[in-house]
């Protein structure tokens, strides 16, 4: 969203809309987002009031059968589970990841971008072989266990791997930096004369914390937690990796549709355009919150 | 189609177009890559070669490419390498980890393939569909090394479509240093409380639900309601037992020794018993289910031509036995089976001893559904 505002605002200075130059730089994000946004999900909006085809695929057609099964409880439940899920990642993330993004945003200048380049390496390397990593430690022969077994913290392998915990641990761990980047853009910009005027005004650490700097760096809290929040919602590769496929989250369900035995694309896309819109909703409510 | 005929053609037409623009560019990206990775050298005009007209094909200039779109870790790059080496055409191998991904690929019509490998309930789907070519088999003489039992198969009665790839079944793995060899008879034996935790099965609605009815006696293709509701209480019991569902390497968990039971694919049974012979195979005195995976080529393939190459070439059986070595599963391939070593064939899990109980997947359409809605119900609950 930025950026397009951006681009329009640039010849905005002596034009208000954007003339012949203006739509030129615009077009391969419009182009972009025409194909890859606006294409896909209006297929599957028509997906979504389709019938099965036999060997997959779609028979066009208007039925609502596909949200009427989005509404049972089989998938209610999911759904629930997996906002749970993803709110809890959101929130050890935010819990973790604000001090980091705050010390990183007021370290010194020299420091700064190797700190930051240390948040990114992971990004290097593939995310599924990072999950997969995962595996390596915390099997019940694994590095995890082999390490408390040796130092006879315990006496049994503990069990950590294909555990609810250990897909928590996943998410955590694959989207900690999604909210430590964009915490740290609205940490780098604190005014600290405004922290200095609060604590001069008699405000503790706590209240110039609550009062000022949370305020002040909201924009990267609430970026953060919509970069977390919403694809750890959809992502299913940790919970079949680290979780051992049990625990289901809306994600898997959807994938199921399209490459498990059911082959019900129409169900598939009804899934996500009722997470779409949830999103919308949601995004639509934090984007209000913000004006306010 | 029929049913949508009664809504305004022009519309329809329209978000038909859209959608095959769309898929068609999507596919066109995700195609790319493979294309370039594989072809450094002369890229822009073997492109257009391949997407020309069966015309062409006609013509008799021996066709430059082969579109394989097969299993993941199926095909051995030692073959897919000899098969380049002695005809001259350039093998694109491309990979899926379900049938139902295949399929996905294959109606999109993104991509036209000139050999697929479906499982045999898929086979069943795609013939009944006529999406597939028949096979000339004049230009695939070694089809003579097919064992009888292989050939005229329900999915393939009349052996027009298919060349089989490999068989194999879906059997119970004991680690016998946890668990007496003994012990584990059937499905019965392994989903006790005693076990909980200590199970990894295919992640598969399908599979498991056929497991449930093989204890009741309910033969593996009967899945009607009334069935579905008589193995409900069964599965309720069995799925908080489990520890990990995979279907793409089960092996691992028990490599890993996360869990000492299992129920896997045959092949992977047989690369955990080469690994370590603790690892015992037991067919499930119940049944089993046997899958058959075989080479066809797809209606719309652009030159069947080099896929019967191909059939033909991986029937040889020095080059199947190549495919064995890989992929220890069930070798159709008579001709092959006499080359396999001695330990190969004592390999329980791709050559199981005595005459078990073995039933094949029929193609049972939208009655999927309400298998993967109860699956995932009771693994919600558990």
């Amino acid at each position: 969203m930025r950026t397009g505002n951006t681009s329009v605002a640039a010849p905005s200075g002596y034009q208000r809309s954007p003339g012949l130059a203006g739509w030129l730089l615009l077009s391969p994000l419009l182009v972009w987002v025409a194909l890859f946004v606006v294409a896909p999900t209006a297929i599957m909006l028509v997906y979504s009031f389709g019938r099965r085809g036999t060997l997959g695929g779609v028979v066009l057609d208007f039925t609502l059968d596909n949200y009427a099964a989005v509404l049972d409880p089989t998938y209610l439940k999911i759904v629930v589970r997996s906002i749970l899920y993803s709110g809890l990642t959101t929130i050890l993330c935010l819990l973790m990841g604000y001090p980091v993004a705050y010390y990183i945003g007021r370290a010194d200048a020299r420091w700064r971008n190797l700190l930051l380049m240390m948040v990114m390496i992971p990004f290097w390397t593939s995310f599924l072989i990072r999950t997969y990593a995962w595996v390596t430690i915390l099997k019940n022969e694994g590095l995890l266990n082999g390490l408390l077994l040796q130092w006879q913290l315990i006496t049994q392998p503990f069990e950590m791997l294909y555990t609810p915990g250990a897909v928590i641990l996943g998410l955590v761990y694959t989207f900690l930096p999604f909210m430590i980047l964009p915490i740290y853009t609205s940490v780098e910009k604190l005014d600290n004369a405004l922290i200095e005027a609060a604590f001069d005004l008699g405000a503790g650490p706590v209240r110039a914390f609550s009062r000022v700097i949370v305020p002040m760096t909201s924009p990267g809290i609430t970026a953060g937690i919509l970069l977390v929040f919403i694809p750890a919602l959809g992502l299913y590769a940790v919970n079949d990796v680290l979780g051992g496929g049990k625990v289901d989250m809306i994600g898997n369900i959807i994938e199921n549709q399209f490459k498990g035995n059911a082959r019900n694309w129409p169900f598939g896309s009804a899934l996500g355009i009722t997470l779409l819109v949830a999103f919308g909703i949601a995004f639509w409510f934090t984007g209000r919150r913000q004006q306010e | 189609m029929k049913r949508s005929k009664s809504y305004s053609v022009v519309w329809q037409r329209g978000v038909v177009l859209a959608v095959v623009a769309a898929v068609a560019l999507l596919g066109a990206c995700s195609k790319s890559p493979s294309t370039e990775e594989k072809k450094p050298d002369a890229a822009a005009p073997a492109a257009p070669a391949a997407a020309a007209p069966a015309a062409k094909a006609e013509a008799k200039p021996l066709p430059k490419e082969l579109n394989l779109f097969a299993w993941s870790e199926y095909v051995p790059q030692t073959v897919i390498d000899g098969f380049q080496k002695e005809t001259g055409i350039k093998v694109n191998y491309e990979t899926y980890a379900s049938n139902e991904e295949m399929l996905a690929k294959l109606v999109s019509g993104a991509t036209r393939y000139d050999l697929i490998q479906p499982s045999e309930y898929t086979i069943e789907a795609l013939v009944n569909e006529k999406q597939l070519h028949e096979i000339d088999w004049s230009k695939v003489p070694n089809a003579k090394n097919i064992a009888p039992e292989y050939r005229g198969m329900p999915h393939d009665p009349q052996n027009k479509y298919t060349v089989p790839w490999m068989a194999g079944t879906v059997g119970i793995v004991v680690n016998t240093e946890k668990i007496p060899a003994g012990a584990i008879k059937g499905y019965g034996d392994v989903f006790q409380d005693k076990y909980k935790g200590r199970i990894v099965v295919l992640d598969d609605p399908r599979e498991i639900v056929t497991w449930a009815m093989a204890t009741k006696g309910i033969p593996a293709n009967d899945v009607t309601p009334e069935n579905l509701e008589k193995v409900k209480p069964v599965l309720e019991k069995w799925l908080p037992l489990v520890k990990v569902y995979d279907s793409d390497s089960p092996k691992t968990a028990l490599l890993n020794g996360d869990v000492d039971l299992g129920i896997v694919w045959s092949g992977e049974a047989a690369l955990l018993y080469n690994e370590d012979k603790k690892f015992a195979y037991v067919l499930p005195a119940e049944g089993a289910h046997q899958f058959i995976d075989s080479l066809a080529i797809p209606a719309n393939a652009p030159s069947p031509e080099a896929a019967m190459l191909f059939m033909n070439y991986i029937l040889r059986p020095e080059v199947s036995k190549l495919i064995s070595a890989d992929f220890p599963y069930t070798n159709p391939n008579l001709a092959a089976r006499k080359e396999l070593s001695p330990e190969e064939l004592a390999n329980p899990a791709s050559y199981p001893p005595g005459n078990p109980k073995l039933e094949t997947f029929r193609d049972i359409g939208d009655r999927a559904v309400p298998i993967d809605k109860m699956v995932t119900d009771l693994k919600a609950g558990s």
